[in-house]
């Protein structure tokens, strides 16, 4: 379809040298402002720049285009740059279209002429598309002030302290009896070996008297309903359903558990009573009594770091606390009981970030390090009798390359950490999506890594991965200003580019229900079809490309629109 | 067969002078520096991480630290200043306690008080010997106007005395590299060594023994290997004189100075206190990574090694220009010096090295080549 009131502005960017070293954007520029529709076509270094993008709207008053194609980098990196600059313009911002030809020509590609033959290709592709190209309204929706943070230990209680402090009511739901969560099982912190008991017990008491926060206890929360600005859901107590909740916001900071080290063969962890994992230990700090399962003294202690981390047979990734934490014993064990031996079992030691590396130092002079492959573990035994000890573990050790025998009557596991077992719960109650072991995904692993693919979900402390406690509390800040400056504005933009049903054509099948990842289509009985909640709807497409009837439209996505792009490149394929 | 680690053994080691041991984190820089280091002996990273670990049956075993001349460039290489080659003399000191079945070497390293103690005791019974047994104190001075000392102390009998002591050196030190065989070659069980290759082999221990020429190869600086060589050739020459030519060497006669008897008296003098003064200078300047640390043990042995050579100088200055006391009081002297440096320094403290050494090339060759043996149907 071809109209004659389209006129196209055509900018090709040379990125300095990123793209004009293997693309002629010259030439390009030339050929392409010769092609039908197109009222401008230029050349310039950085299209971006502040000069580049007043260039564009210049171009935009002076030939008064109707469209405009961007052919530069990612659309990842710059769309939301050049819509903005065309909506300065006067234009809608979805009249624009841009041609990828960095990432997908100039990066890639080694001989010059055929680069620059494909980047005519995706440009040409872009002009056919971005006639079909309509202006698509953006929309807002009111936040509910309220906020929800599910899981009650040292990051839930920093995010809902955090924006119950701004004057914001915070529901706070936890399923233990008592707040507190992990960190309120250890006894002292490293690397300064500040008391854990004072730091959440301090948040505790702040938690129950502040007047804009509502704890709940043993409440569970198993569906959500709603979007951003507008969630409600009924509380689980002890298993009964309780009061509905309203709000706007969620935090979920639901935490870790440690792994059960029954799980590694080699450690005899149900079968030897003086293996214990490292919060066992802890519990003895806190009691302030290390001693063995018979009331013992120690002579000998071990510990063996990475205790279902790193290991291709457990978790491969690396629990980041437990070497600092082990650090932390040693010094602890070496001032309680100054005779005791002391084994370290590490894969690599870990001693990273401030205070840290002195730490390390420190316990270097007391401690008998002894390296093992993370894929060849040691093997804890109970000892001969007429040994010394009650326990002998046997390692080959890396740095000797020797097969030796350490001798122990307590071994303690640092076991790594792994989301929570109810994380699949949680996060499809919310809408999230879990990696790996049941840590929560986050938005960008760089740029967002408190937010979530659902807006208005955000995720603090340890359930989106293995942290310590000032990570922890970093992340819940930030998660709590993410969700102040959503109740601060008011209001939210949500996507405009969605899918909506033709409701003629909609034969009720429901398959675009069970396809559509963020549960924004519901079914309407009275007439048969299905309806797509816009305030939900993300526009990811899956729902038009599943429909078997296609009377689903996905907005910026038409069918015309692909199939104009997809033509553009054939004929330019054809004739260049 | 694993080997039981012992986290109580760096307390031993302290006493032979290891400080930082666990500075080291084996980046492997001192073993890759090594002028000295083959695939079969990785040191000194293996020696000193058998000593973090405490790994006893495994040191007993290690050659490496008597193949290591110290030259320090592990020690100027590690990044971590763990002092590589301080290590390695430590482990050195240690090794000859482990060899030594009596124990005494390892009272000696690791206290003062039984160090000097014996050292005293030694030095009285010379006295009490000489008290009672001594001959006339004759002031009457030969025709040649030198004084008779073989009255005073007639060489025949010295001479038995010489036999006693060189009998006892002799018993503790073979007895002590018999040990140290057990320890490296007979524990081994997977080693066999034909015996074809000990008498192979035996021109090495022989060479070494004399020439030292593998020190020669450690540094770039050979002043140090001819020092070194001058005093080992100086002591061995004295040594010889005083246990088997005693009747040739402690004579009343006055010889001419290009006889031999004083042209070897005076090279073996010229060598020992060459090497004393140079070694005692390096120690006070601590100029070079060897230099840098000093056991006791190194400076009691240096300091008796000179004041035995000054003793006697000095009785062949009296004997010769005809004082006959002070030629009797200082040989008393001499000999109170040189029998307890000998009884200690030789069998159970720094000079068993002399045998240590090039019997540690001698095995550890025995060893590579029976290795290297046992291997080759494998690789065929």
């Amino acid at each position: 379809m071809k109209t004659n009131d389209h006129r196209i502005g055509v900018y090709i960017c040379w990125c300095g040298t990123n793209i004009s070293g293997m693309v002629d954007v010259e030439a390009l520029s030339q050929s392409i402002g010769q092609l039908p529709d197109v009222a401008v076509s230029r050349d310039y270094k950085y299209a971006c720049s502040d000069p580049g993008q007043q260039l564009i709207i210049d171009d935009i008053h002076e030939y008064r285009l109707t469209n405009v194609v961007v052919a530069s980098c990612s659309p990842r990196i710059h769309e939301i740059t050049f819509r903005r600059a065309i909506e300065n313009a006067g234009l809608n911002p979805y009249m624009l279209e841009m041609a990828n030809i960095r990432e997908q020509v100039s990066w890639v590609h080694s001989d010059r002429d055929e680069a620059t033959r494909k980047a005519g290709a995706l440009i040409k592709a872009a002009i056919n598309r971005v006639r079909y190209h309509e202006p698509l309204e953006k929309r807002y929706v009111d936040i509910n002030p309220t906020t929800l943070v599910i899981g009650a230990g040292i990051s839930g209680m920093t995010a809902a302290l955090e924006i119950a402090d701004a004057g914001k009511k915070v529901y706070l739901v936890e399923k233990a009896d008592k707040p507190g969560g992990l960190v309120a099982q250890l006894d002292l912190t490293y690397p300064h070996f500040d008391s854990a008991q004072e730091l959440v017990l301090s948040k505790i008491k702040r938690v129950n008297d502040h007047p804009n926060i509502d704890l709940f206890l043993n409440s569970t929360i198993t569906e959500i309903s709603g979007f951003i600005g507008n969630f409600s859901t009924h509380l689980r107590l002890d298993g009964q359903e309780g009061q509905e909740l309203k709000f706007g916001n969620i935090i979920v900071a639901t935490g870790l558990r440690p792994i059960d080290a029954g799980i590694i063969e080699n450690y005899n962890y149900r079968n030897i009573p003086d293996v214990i994992t490292s919060l066992e230990f802890e519990k003895m700090l806190l009691e302030g009594n290390i001693s063995t399962e018979e009331g013992k003294t120690p002579k000998h202690v071990a510990i063996i770091h990475c205790a279902g981390s790193r290991n291709s047979r457990y978790h491969e990734y690396c629990s980041r606390t437990c070497c600092m934490v082990a650090l932390k014993f040693i010094h602890q064990i070496r001032s309680i009981l100054p005779q005791t031996n002391i084994y370290d079992l590490y894969t690599d030691m870990r001693s990273f970030g401030k205070g840290c590396e002195a730490l390390y130092t420190r316990t270097n002079n007391n401690t008998m390090f002894l390296m093992f492959d993370k894929d060849d573990l040691p093997q804890i035994k109970t000892a001969n009798p007429g040994d010394d000890c009650s326990i002998l573990i046997e390692m080959n050790e890396k740095l000797s390359g020797r097969s030796v025998e350490i001798p122990a009557d307590m071994v303690i596991l640092m076991v790594g950490m792994e989301g929570q077992t109810d994380a699949k719960d949680i996060a499809r109650a919310v809408g999230i999506s879990l990696c790996g072991s049941n840590f929560f995904i986050e938005k960008h692993p760089k740029l967002d890594p408190v937010a979530t693919t659902t807006d208005g979900v955000f995720i603090a402390g340890a359930c989106q991965g293995p942290k310590d406690i000032p990570d922890s509390i970093a992340q819940a800040s930030a998660a709590a200003a993410r969700v102040l400056s959503t109740i601060s504005a008011g209001k939210v933009q949500v996507e405009s580019i969605t899918a909506s049903v033709n409701e003629d054509i909609c034969c009720g099948c429901q398959t675009c229900i069970s396809v559509c990842p963020y549960s924004a289509i519901s079914f309407d009985e009275e007439k048969s079809v299905s309806v797509v909640n816009e305030l939900i709807c993300k526009g990811c497409g899956t729902c038009g490309s599943t429909c078997p009837t296609g009377a689903i439209r996905s907005r910026h996505y038409t069918d015309e629109q692909i199939l104009s792009q997809i033509s553009g490149l054939i004929e330019t394929a054809n004739t260049m | 067969m694993s080997e039981r680690v012992d986290p109580g053994f760096i307390k031993e080691m302290k006493h032979y002078g290891t400080s930082d041991w666990n500075a080291c984190f084996h980046c492997g820089n001192c073993t890759a520096i090594c002028p000295f280091t083959e695939n079969e002996s990785l040191f000194p990273r293996k020696g000193i991480r058998q000593m973090q670990m405490g790994l006893k049956d495994s040191l007993a075993s290690n050659v490496d630290p008597w193949l290591c001349y110290y030259c320090g460039e592990c020690s100027d290489t590690c990044p971590r200043n763990a002092n590589p080659g301080e290590i390695m003399m430590s482990l050195r000191r240690y090794l000859t306690t482990i060899y030594d079945w009596t124990g005494l070497a390892k009272r000696f390293y690791q206290s003062k008080k039984w160090e000097f103690g014996v050292m005293i005791l030694l030095a009285l019974l010379i006295m009490i010997l000489f008290i009672f047994f001594h001959g006339p104190m004759t002031r009457e001075l030969t025709s040649e106007g030198g004084v008779q000392l073989n009255t005073f102390a007639p060489w025949k009998k010295i001479e038995i005395g010489d036999w006693i002591m060189a009998g006892l050196l002799s018993f503790f030190l073979i007895s002590n590299i018999l040990n140290m065989y057990l320890k490296i070659i007979v524990k081994d069980r997977q080693l066999k060594v034909p015996f074809r290759f000990y008498i192979i082999e035996f021109w090495s221990l022989i060479v070494n023994f004399f020439t030292q020429k593998k020190f020669s190869k450690c540094e770039k600086d050979r002043t140090y290997w001819i020092t070194h060589l001058l005093v080992m050739t100086g002591y061995t020459i004295m040594f010889i004189l005083i246990v088997v030519f005693l009747g040739w060497f402690q004579t009343d006669a006055i010889h001419p100075w290009w006889h031999g008897q004083r042209l070897l008296g005076y090279y073996a003098t010229f060598g020992l206190l060459v090497g004393i003064f140079y070694f005692l200078a390096g120690r006070f300047k601590q100029n070079t990574q060897k230099n840098k640390y000093s056991h006791f043990t190194d400076w009691s042995f240096l300091i008796l090694l000179l004041l035995t050579t000054l003793s006697g100088i000095l009785v062949h200055i009296f004997r010769v220009t005809g004082l006959p006391m002070l030629t009797y009081y200082t040989y008393v002297i001499h000999l109170m010096i040189l029998f307890p440096m000998l009884m200690i320094e030789v069998p159970f403290s720094k000079w068993s090295h002399l045998a240590y050494r090039p019997f540690a090339i001698y095995f550890y060759n025995l060893k590579k080549r029976a290795m290297n043996r046992q291997l080759q149907p494998v690789l065929q």
